[in-house]
């Protein structure tokens, strides 16, 4: 089963990137998470000795990239090491509201710029009252003051704008791409994405509703479980879901990768939704 | 309302889709929904452990009905008794399965009083089986049946400590056929603790 899991990874019938939410606790509150992150939330953080194993059983496995995600992962001290010891594995992304990225924080994040790790910031528009409407007071104002600073410093910085998709103004767009363009932020580090309607952006009748046929088979994994997909491990109204939940065994991750590749053998090919559109 | 969440179909982990595509599975299948990479090897070994086989729909039942009484599992004494009924089981066998009527006027059969000494054995029992009910079984069984009848009495004493534990509600569906076997749903039972079963004693 593991030389299946390896040519599925190979051949691209697995996506060769494994997620892991390090935690669920944020210091915002945005009004669309889907994990409903808060400062409230508890962290359900996963042990950085447990990431950075299953990191290499991946590796074993065939997979050669990482995403790290929560919550907001730069809370937990031990971030910047994880992630290092991550992308000595593989290449590393880890998706962060930017707005922790002052004294000690930003002086380790910096740290970054020699290894093969990616910041993706999350910023929804170019104007402080569109974006702090959905990410809170103050948002714009510490993303625009910590992505130059980040880029300047040589740490590879991607955005990632969030949209309902029908209501893409091309307007601020260009605005958007202008002001990341001279933040230091190539075109190509720039991820549109489509609002998905699952946990606090459902109950506010936000974003687009997706089928788990649409979602890219990409494993992730949290301290309940491993999931179809980055969106799988949300929460809805305080509780998590499990629509999108593969195994609650996480380790060896050649168990969830073993069912994630006995569900996807039963997926309709070419169904999946394009979620990044640059 | 059972102790943790039972799944539906809206909530049901991709391992296990197939169970809910027909509609509500039953809280059973709902709540070992939660942890889908148990219930996916679980399920089938329910099946074969409770199901009908070499050893016959009737014994198999008389078995499950029996452990599950000597547990007190709410849940499971009345889910198999309509079963039960469905596999030949009388009124009066099922009551007496039940504790509710004496054991030995309903069931005549050698066999049938070696397998229920057998299972009041197991299930009420600790330690070794008593010599003379085991070796009684052995030779009306057969070696093969002890095996599956032993294997039936483990899977169902599994499943009464689930079923009671979590609270599972009784289904309208089994309601309302112990209804039609003018039988009715068992009582709630207070709640047994190790400080409670001192007191008893």
């Amino acid at each position: 089963m593991t030389a299946a899991i390896r040519e599925a990874l190979a051949t691209g019938e697995l996506l060769d990137r494994l997620w892991f939410y390090s935690n669920y606790h944020c210091n915002l509150t945005c009004s669309y998470c889907f994990t409903e992150s808060s400062p409230s939330t508890p962290p359900q953080a996963l042990p950085p000795d447990q990431i950075i194993r299953l990191a290499h059983q991946a590796a074993e496995l065939g997979y050669s990239q990482f995403g790290v995600t929560g919550g907001e992962p730069f809370i937990l001290p031990y971030m910047v090491d994880v992630l290092k010891e991550l992308a000595a594995i593989g290449s590393t992304v880890v998706i962060s509201n930017g707005t922790l990225f002052n004294g000690q924080r930003l002086a380790r994040a910096v740290e970054l710029a020699d290894h093969d790790v990616a910041v993706q910031i999350s910023l929804d528009a170019p104007d402080p009252i569109v974006n702090d409407e959905f990410r809170g007071r103050a948002n714009f104002d510490k993303v625009a003051t910590a992505i130059p600073t980040l880029t300047a410093a040589g740490v590879h910085v991607r955005i990632a704008t969030s949209i309902e998709p029908d209501r893409l103004d091309l307007e601020q767009h260009a605005r958007l791409c202008a002001m990341h363009t001279e933040w230091g932020v190539d075109e190509a580090d720039h991820i549109v994405r489509p609002l998905i309607a699952r946990g606090r952006a459902a109950d506010e009748g936000m974003g687009t509703t997706i089928t788990f046929d649409e979602f890219p088979a990409e494993l992730a994994v949290s301290v309940d479980g491993a999931y179809w997909g980055p969106f799988g491990p949300g929460v809805t109204n305080g509780v998590g879901d499990t629509d999108l939940l593969l195994t609650r065994t996480i380790e060896p991750l050649r168990v969830p990768a073993e069912a994630m590749l006995r569900v996807a053998g039963g997926r309709p090919a070419g169904s999946e939704l394009a979620i990044v559109c640059a | 309302m059972t102790l943790v969440t039972a799944m539906t179909s809206d909530t049901a982990p991709l391992l296990l889709r197939d169970h809910f595509a027909n509609g509500d599975p039953g809280p059973l299948v709902g709540v070992l929904a939660q942890v889908p990479e148990l219930c996916d090897v679980t399920l089938p070994f329910i099946g074969a452990a409770l199901g009908a086989s070499a050893v016959t729909g009737r014994r198999k039942e008389i078995a499950i009905v029996r452990t599950s009484a000597n547990l007190a599992c709410r849940f499971c004494t009345d889910t198999h008794t309509v079963v039960g009924a469905d596999h030949g089981l009388t009124g009066q066998e099922l009551r007496a399965l039940r504790g509710e009527v004496d054991i030995d006027a309903a069931f005549t059969s050698r066999a049938e009083r070696a397998l229920i000494d057998w299972v009041d054995a197991l299930s009420l029992g600790v330690g070794p089986v008593n010599p003379l009910v085991a070796v009684t079984a052995k030779g009306l069984l057969g070696d093969h049946q002890l095996v599956e009848i032993t294997v039936t009495v483990g899977a169902t004493m599994m499943l009464n400590r689930l079923a009671t534990g979590l609270d599972l509600p009784v289904s309208a569906a089994t309601r309302a056929g112990l209804d039609d076997l003018g039988l009715g749903a068992l009582p709630p039972q207070a709640p047994t603790t190790r400080s409670s079963r001192k007191d008893l004693s």
